[in-house]
């Protein structure tokens, strides 16, 4: 019993011994809170040039909607703003934080602008109130007509900062809408602003296709009676025919070095995918099948390619492999999915699947696990497209009634909004790389 | 004799910490919530952490309001709460107490405000205006939440009719006599929310560790990052986190020191 | 007199064998060749007189000619398909049986035939479905005797519905493979 005694009270001191020596373990493994809570404060007039509260404005309206497409952030009220807030104060030390750690904000953004002499100079921080760090600050020089430029520029920017990888705001989003009454190629931002009308064809423009490394665009176009495809320089306006074979030359896509570009050729007399050189010259044919082949679509490394076929009787994804040729089937759900679109940063792929007449955005993996549903409800939804970083997905939404309208979501398919103005119905959106 | 005895129950104690520690390190310890209104204890009674306490006291004061472990938004204030008018009617969707057996503890969601949108069907356009009424309303839920909480303790302490209404302030696995919570279950609740991470921040699965040394007065005295996960924007705000968690909001029973696991298990949707 | 009329009518007729063999792949030499001929014919009317018998005469090959083409021109009934077939359905079939006979009665009439689906499914494998319908229906009129020659296809896809309403009724008549008189 003594024993007993005397080796319990020896456990008991080890125990406690123990428990000070050893740091108490703990893991979190989520955040309580999801998202950043930012406060974004007006633009104030800095230097000479004097109040343009215009330019201010529309900053604040562009920039604030790229930030919040992103979804990262929890805007703070600019309402509760105290006094910092008017205060043009850029440098670290002039900066109350405390004032924004009140307001719960974690991160900040200040900046000033002025106007001399026709040129726009707009100058902009981002802190981390928490730290009182300056993450990134940025001067930006160009027109007063560059405004939205700017802060598209700055929102790439802010998101490089908080998450490694630029946003994709400062980029373009190509088209086509019937705004004429024909089917033409625009260009707009990715916030739908100023559309632009590419060409001038009068007959049917299909399946734009940027160059990752040139400022250049490839769609089919019925110009001269056969749906040929085209290649087009966008700031020279130059264009060229790239593939006119007979019968159908549509859904071309550059490689994602730009050498070679897939597309769905007919010439003898059945869809099948080729590539093609830049030179519009056959390099070879992928698929060989007396089934539709169309739709390719590239892996981010360009040895993959996703189309669709009907070779198993609905319209499905596929995937072959360029070198081997060796096809495998990537969707099994559904009755009809079309318009895949891999996503440029790898892991998945987009489509959009026919159910009850209506399309919706799906994605599943390369690996053909994991499939989701993105969007629900009536309109349909078609021609999903990644953004460069892969975060966003543009798409075509016929909801409403009024035609289709160009669409944009996150990857995760929140977010959803309208870009494109109604009435045009347009379609057949791509996103342009890094200009 | 002696001697095999006290080898024996001194491996007894060191074998039952080893693994016990590593075991809480791979699967997280405690699941459940924990209401930051309670008494950090040394000695917590059998009882749930989420549990309000009972008796009227200077702070928020309610009848026991079960918090079981799915994880709702987090109730208590911010550090420094915004000195706002409270408005004191409605309740707050989240803090809404979900019943549930504390036992199998399923996996918490991620915050519902920007993930599954999916579930429900309704439009698009539908889906848009939720989403910016609920941005909205989520700004000013914050600023209100401090006095809603209070006004919504006191509500529900009429209201509640969940069996467990009656549970008692405690741990789970408390087997002490203070109504009270545990110093780690409070750090822990604690810390988390002061974490701001966006899973659209996110990029593989990272994982960090901190040391955290605070005194008796709750006060952060030093830390270290013991391992850092290589994602800046991860570890950015977990450093953070760190610096809002300076001052505790109560004493601890005594100096420790906490080695944090932080990772996105319960975060990232990808299975 | 007999004998000019004779000469004359010969001249029609190689005229209308020009016109029946035409290759289309020359259209331009074609015409080159009719007007050619038209010259020739002028050159050679030497007299009013005579004029009237051999112009009836020659009118009235032509005229059978033309009441041909205008009768396929006219005559030509597109068919229709099930959603998301380029199989033939029997009504296709026996529409095709027609057309196929105004087709070989006006053998210099060529035709393009226009593929074209609803506007239910994706706009490029709409294209090669499209395509699908018109080359089945080619196929199928060549098997019912009109030389493969005077056929060329091409898919439109759903871009360009005869009916733009959003029900049934629009689909079933945009499934459609429909002909078009080359000129």
């Amino acid at each position: 019993m003594k024993y007993f005694k005397a080796s319990f009270f020896i456990i008991m001191t080890l125990y406690l011994l123990c428990s000070t020596a050893f740091a108490a373990r703990i893991e979190i493994s989520a955040p309580g809170e999801q998202t950043i809570p930012l406060a974004l404060t007006r633009l104030l007039p800095m230097g000479v040039g004097g109040a343009h509260p215009a330019v201010a404005t529309e900053f604040q309206q562009v920039l604030l909607g790229d930030l919040e497409l992103s979804g990262l952030f929890d805007m703070t009220n600019p309402a509760s703003f105290l006094s910092d807030a008017g205060k043009l104060g850029l440098r670290r030390t002039e900066i109350d934080f405390y004032q924004w750690r009140m307001l719960g904000s974690e991160a900040l953004i200040k900046g000033g602008y002025s106007i001399t002499a026709g040129k726009l100079t707009i100058e902009l921080r981002l802190f981390d109130v928490i730290t009182q760090r300056l993450l990134t600050g940025r001067r930006y020089v160009g027109k007063v007509t560059d405004v939205r430029k700017i802060a598209h520029t700055f929102a790439d920017q802010i998101l490089k900062s908080l998450t490694g990888e630029k946003g994709p705001f400062s980029t373009k989003i190509a088209y086509i809408s019937k705004r004429t009454g024909h089917k033409e190629l625009y260009l707009m931002d990715v916030d739908g602003y100023k559309p632009i009308r590419m060409t001038n064809h009068r007959s049917i423009v299909l399946n734009p296709d940027f160059s990752p490394t040139r400022k250049e665009l490839i769609f089919t176009s019925y110009k001269k009676g056969n749906p040929d495809l085209y290649r087009k320089e966008i700031y020279t306006g130059q264009e060229s025919r790239l593939s006119l074979k007979s019968g159908l030359n549509i859904g071309g896509r550059y490689s994602p070095d730009g050498r070679e570009i897939a597309l769905t050729l007919s010439k003898d007399k059945n869809s099948e995918i080729y590539l093609l050189g830049t030179d519009g010259t056959i390099h070879r044919r992928l698929t060989n099948h007396y089934s539709i082949d169309v739709d390719p679509s590239w892996s981010p490394k360009g040895n993959k390619i996703a189309f669709v076929s009907d070779r198993r009787g609905n319209p499905n994804i596929f995937i072959v492999d360029i070198h081997s040729r060796e096809v495998t089937r990537l969707t099994f759900e559904g009755k009809y999915n079309a318009t895949p679109a891999w996503n440029p940063k790898g892991g998945r792929i987009a489509y959009s699947r026919m159910d009850d007449g209506i399309f919706n955005i799906f994605t599943i993996r390369e690996n053909g696990t994991d499939e989701r549903q993105l969007t629900f409800g009536s309109g349909n939804k078609e021609h999903p497209r990644w953004s460069p970083d892969g975060r966003f997905l543009i798409y075509s939404n016929d909801l409403g009634g009024n035609g289709k309208s160009i669409w944009i979501m996150r990857a995760d398919g929140t977010g959803a909004k309208r870009i494109s103005a109604h009435g045009g119905n347009d379609s057949h959106p791509a996103w342009s790389h890094r200009w | 004799m002696l001697l095999v005895s006290l080898l024996l129950h001194l491996l007894l104690p060191i074998l039952s910490y080893i693994p016990f520690f590593s075991q809480q390190a791979l699967e997280k310890p405690p699941v459940y919530r924990v209401n930051l209104v309670n008494k950090i204890v040394k000695n917590p009674q059998a009882g749930r952490p989420e549990a309000a306490p009972v008796k009227k006291k200077p702070v928020v004061k309610s009848k026991p309001k079960p918090k079981p472990a799915v994880k709702p938004k987090p109730i208590p204030p911010k550090p420094k709460p915004v000195p706002v008018k409270p408005k004191p009617k409605p309740i707050p969707p989240k803090p809404k107490p979900e019943p549930a057996k504390p036992k199998p503890i399923p996996k918490p969601e991620p915050k519902p405000a920007v993930s599954k949108v999916q579930e429900n069907t309704l439009q698009q356009r539908l889906q848009q205006m939720r989403a910016t009424q609920e941005r909205k309303a989520s700004e000013q839920a914050r600023k209100d939440r401090i006095a809603t909480l209070k006004a919504a303790a006191l509500a529900e302490s009429s209201k509640i009719k969940s069996p467990i209404t009656a549970a008692p302030v405690g741990m789970v696995d408390g087997k002490g006599d203070e109504a009270g919570v545990s110093a780690i279950a409070f750090v822990q609740e604690f810390i988390q929310q002061q974490w701001n991470f966006s899973k659209y921040q996110a990029s593989g699965n990272p994982e960090a560790e901190a040391k955290l040394f605070y005194n008796a007065e709750g006060t952060l005295l030093h830390y270290k990052f013991i391992k850092k996960s290589g994602n800046s924007a991860f570890d950015e705000s977990l450093t953070r986190a760190i610096a809002k968690s300076k001052q505790l909001p109560q004493p601890l029973p005594e100096s420790m020191e906490f080695h944090i696991f932080f990772n996105l298990k319960d975060m990232l949707d990808r299975p | 007199m007999l004998k000019s009329t004779i000469a004359r009518l010969a001249v029609m007729l190689f005229v209308l064998t020009l016109l029946a063999a035409g290759c289309a792949k020359k259209p331009a030499t074609e015409e080159a060749a009719v007007t050619e001929q038209s010259t020739q014919m002028e050159q050679q009317q030497p007299a009013g007189v005579e004029e009237q018998a051999v112009t009836d005469t020659g009118y009235d090959a032509a005229a059978v000619a033309r009441k041909a083409e205008r009768d396929a021109a006219k005559g030509l009934e597109p068919i229709h398909f099930d959603f998301d077939q380029y199989v033939l359905t029997e009504t296709a079939k026996s529409t095709l049986v027609n057309n196929a006979g105004l087709l070989r009665a006006a053998p210099a009439v060529k035709i393009l035939i226009e593929g074209h689906c609803d506007e239910r499914g994706s706009d490029e494998y709409n294209l090669a479905l499209g395509e699908k319908r018109a080359l089945a229906t080619k196929n199928y009129l060549v098997s019912l005797g009109v030389v493969v020659e005077r056929m060329s296809t091409i898919s439109y896809g759903e871009e360009m519905p005869i009916d733009p309403a959003h029900n049934k009724a629009a689909w079933t008549k945009n499934r459609r493979a429909n002909f078009k008189v080359k000129r």
